[in-house]
């Protein structure tokens, strides 16, 4: 079965100048990928924003291994972003985007990485602005089939938060498709999935702060529908 | 420290990510941190950074992967308590 792990992060919920010190940092970032940022092109954004980038996209390798090894513990360190190419027309600032929602990324300047944890290696699309960092990781390099989105949202409880997530999703969903049957569940390991009748599909949910994201394989869902 | 009063500290630790704050009063060993007391996982390190400067210790990455409910927060802590006093000692 196909799947996603997905993350994102509010750039306005995260504290500067505490993940500037190198205390903070390292706990995220291994030795080589701290280098990377200063020997390279991706100075152009600032560090802070590096840092969690690359956050993201390890929480969202995470999040696609731990579907299939339910005993995985999130190691930051651990899980080595070993490439990672910047977008050739890259905006910091787009203050614009309340809603997005794409299947691919052909349309959008995405950050592309190559990650290692253990013996797997997965890939990574991200967008990067000002505002917030969204990840999605698989485990092949086509996206073509993966159907996302990310929403800004009032109330940044978490009980808020995770209702307007499955709510953003099932809206979708329902005008792709026009079923209302379909229900956000969790599987056995605490996984989100996309449960009608016996069939499940899985799918990634993330929020943090005022935004939330979705994302799932496009391909699994006229099955399910 | 006893357990206990590392428990009481590391409540003080906890409280700013987390809007459970009933759930956080009666906090057990098997509390999970994200799952029960709906703490994002992105301010997992900086709970990892406030109980190095509460206590005065060192958590390495080993250390801190273990640390995803209340009672593996407190042995944690409690080992590396004792680690600094031995060397201290």
């Amino acid at each position: 079965m196909h799947s996603t792990g997905s993350d994102i992060v509010s750039l306005n919920a995260i504290d500067v100048n505490r993940t500037l010190q190198f205390r903070f940092y390292s706990k995220i970032l291994c030795a080589a990928e701290i280098a990377r940022y200063r020997e390279t092109g991706l100075s152009r954004i600032p560090f802070e924003r590096y840092v969690w980038l690359l956050w993201s996209i390890k929480e969202s390798a995470y999040k696609y291994l731990q579907r299939h090894h339910p005993a995985l513990v999130f190691s930051p360190t651990r899980c080595v972003v070993t490439e990672l190419e910047m977008p050739a027309e890259y905006s910091m600032t787009d203050d614009s985007i309340i809603t997005l929602e794409d299947t691919g990324f052909d349309n959008q300047p995405v950050f592309k990485s190559t990650i290692t944890v253990g013996r797997e290696t997965l890939n990574s699309r991200s967008i990067v602005n000002s505002r917030f960092i969204f990840s999605v990781v698989n485990g092949d390099n086509g996206f073509e089939g993966t159907s996302w989105g990310v929403k800004l949202i009032d109330d940044a409880n978490p009980g808020s938060q995770s209702e307007e997530v499955r709510t953003f999703l099932l809206a979708k969903l329902k005008s792709d498709f026009g079923s209302n049957d379909l229900q956000v569940a969790k599987n056995n390991h605490g996984c989100p999935i996309l449960a009608n009748g016996g069939i499940n599909i899985p799918i990634s949910l993330a929020h943090h702060g005022h935004w939330v994201s979705y994302s799932y394989q496009a391909s699994a869902l006229p099955e399910l529908c | 420290m006893t357990k206990q009063e590392i428990l009481n500290e590391l409540k003080k630790v906890i409280a700013p990510y987390t809007t459970n704050k009933e759930m956080l009063a009666g906090i057990n060993d098997q509390t999970d941190l994200i799952k029960d007391l709906k703490i994002n996982s992105a301010n997992l390190v900086d709970i990892i950074i406030d109980a190095e400067a509460k206590y005065d210790i060192e958590i390495d990455y080993d250390s801190a992967d273990k640390m995803v409910n209340v009672g593996t927060c407190i042995d944690v802590i409690s080992e590396k308590i004792k680690e600094k006093n031995a060397q201290h000692g």
